[in-house]
């Protein structure tokens, strides 16, 4: 506990148990964040941001289709500006394109949006890829 | 609310003076919602997060708010032994200031139109509110003089020593950590900073923001600077303050950076980074918490 007089703070000299586990625990924490980045720091090398795509779902909305889609970064380096194009195949060739473009990807980690199409995508096959990307 | 601030137990004042008081009252809070408020007011990813922040998690920031009000009304009352009952309805008041005043600004500012929906309208002055009722609360005993409130207390000298618990004193750096977090984790710069930086810059803030978190408290000498009694050892305040402190301060910088939705699909190691980054000013805000408070 602290004593305040006169906007002068004074520590207690003697203070409770409990102020010492919390104190405890505190360091053991910070430490513990401490040796989870230099963890980091030392073991994981730096690679750069590798993209894939997994479609989640395909919904009819008004005036057209809605594709849903989650894009990892599997690299360790955050990628900004990741612009993403779905291509709606017709055979051999792409009869539909659309684009979209993500902020951010952080490294390990993944993120979310939807490609708009005015055809069906049912039944065919959709190609998403990120066709570039600038550093942070 | 009432000016208590000059009044001594028991004492009623006329009721010009009294409802003149509340008046005077209302007006420190409305300008310490603006003092606080403003850079939030002006920020443009917090318009945006009025509409798309996800409900609950702004509930939940706006059903924490209040217990947090209360506390820190009774805390500010303390040298005119305030009730929990009147720090309960100062904390009401203020945070009513704090939304008319958001409500004010934004539509002054065109920001907020008569034709928007209502669920935007409300979320982006809900979300304003919150930094603002601090404002509001801080404004009215911080910018508070003690000249014009009628008789001045005699009794002032002999009990203002006050015995402040350790658990509110983590509690106020609570409030420091959120309201300084608050300010600035709705910027893109915050995530942005954390993917600029490696490992090893994380850890350096990290140091630092201990550092500077103890020092502001125990070695630089403001007003309301601490001081340890006599054959203490130094780092005793470090292990039993500064370390949960900061604890808490990384703790709050997560729950804000989960209220605005930046953790989410996000590894735990850039996770951590955002937490350390945000941590540095929200460490800050704890120790000035600590001083002003």
């Amino acid at each position: 506990m602290t004593i305040t007089s006169k906007s002068r703070h004074t520590e207690s000299s003697k203070p409770d148990w409990l102020e010492w586990a919390t104190g405890i625990v505190s360091a053991l924490l910070v430490l513990g964040i401490v040796g989870w980045i230099a963890g980091q720091a030392m073991l994981h090398q730096e690679t750069p941001p590798e993209f894939r795509s997994t479609i989640h779902s395909t919904q009819a909305v008004a005036g057209g289709f809605r594709v849903e889609f989650e894009l990892f970064n599997d690299g360790s380096t955050t990628a900004a500006a990741v612009e993403v194009r779905g291509e709606l195949m017709g055979g051999a060739a792409a009869s539909e394109a659309a684009q979209v473009t993500f902020d951010y990807v952080p490294g390990k980690s993944s993120a979310r949006g939807a490609l708009l199409f005015a055809e069906d995508p049912v039944g065919r096959d959709i190609r998403i890829r990120a066709v570039g990307y600038t550093e942070p | 609310m009432t000016q208590q601030s000059g009044l001594s137990q028991g004492q009623v004042p006329p009721r010009s003076q009294a409802s003149r008081q509340f008046l005077v009252g209302l007006g420190r809070g409305g300008a310490g919602a603006l003092i606080f408020g403003l850079p939030m007011l002006m920020t443009m990813e917090l318009w945006s997060l009025g509409f798309y922040i996800e409900r609950y998690r702004l509930l939940l920031l706006l059903l924490i708010n209040m217990p947090l009000l209360v506390v820190l009304a009774r805390r500010i009352g303390f040298e005119q032994t305030s009730t929990w009952r009147e720090a309960i309805r100062d904390a009401t008041v203020a945070y009513a200031i704090a939304i008319a005043m958001s409500a004010a600004v934004l539509f002054l500012l065109g920001i907020i139109k008569l034709d928007v929906p209502a669920t935007e309208l409300l979320g982006k002055i809900a979300i304003q509110a919150v930094p603002a009722s601090i404002g509001a609360l801080l404004g009215r005993s911080q910018l508070g003089g003690h000249q014009d409130d009628g008789p001045t207390d005699e009794e002032g000298e002999t009990e203002s020593e006050v015995i402040t618990s350790y658990g509110r004193e983590l509690f106020m750096m609570a409030i420091g950590a959120l309201f300084l977090s608050l300010n600035v984790a709705p910027t893109e710069e915050i995530i942005l900073i954390s993917y600029k930086m490696t490992p090893w810059h994380a850890l350096a803030t990290l140091a630092l923001s201990i550092l500077i978190m103890h020092a502001f408290v125990y070695a630089v000498a403001f007003r309301g600077a601490h001081q340890l009694s006599r054959g203490t050892p130094r780092w005793h305040a470090f292990v039993r303050f500064t370390l949960p402190g900061y604890v808490i301060a990384l703790a709050i910088s997560l729950y804000v950076l989960w209220t605005f939705g930046r953790l989410d699909d996000t590894a735990s190691t850039q996770v951590l980074m955002a937490a350390i980054v945000l941590g540095f000013p929200g460490a800050i805000g704890a120790a000035a918490a600590r001083l002003i408070l």
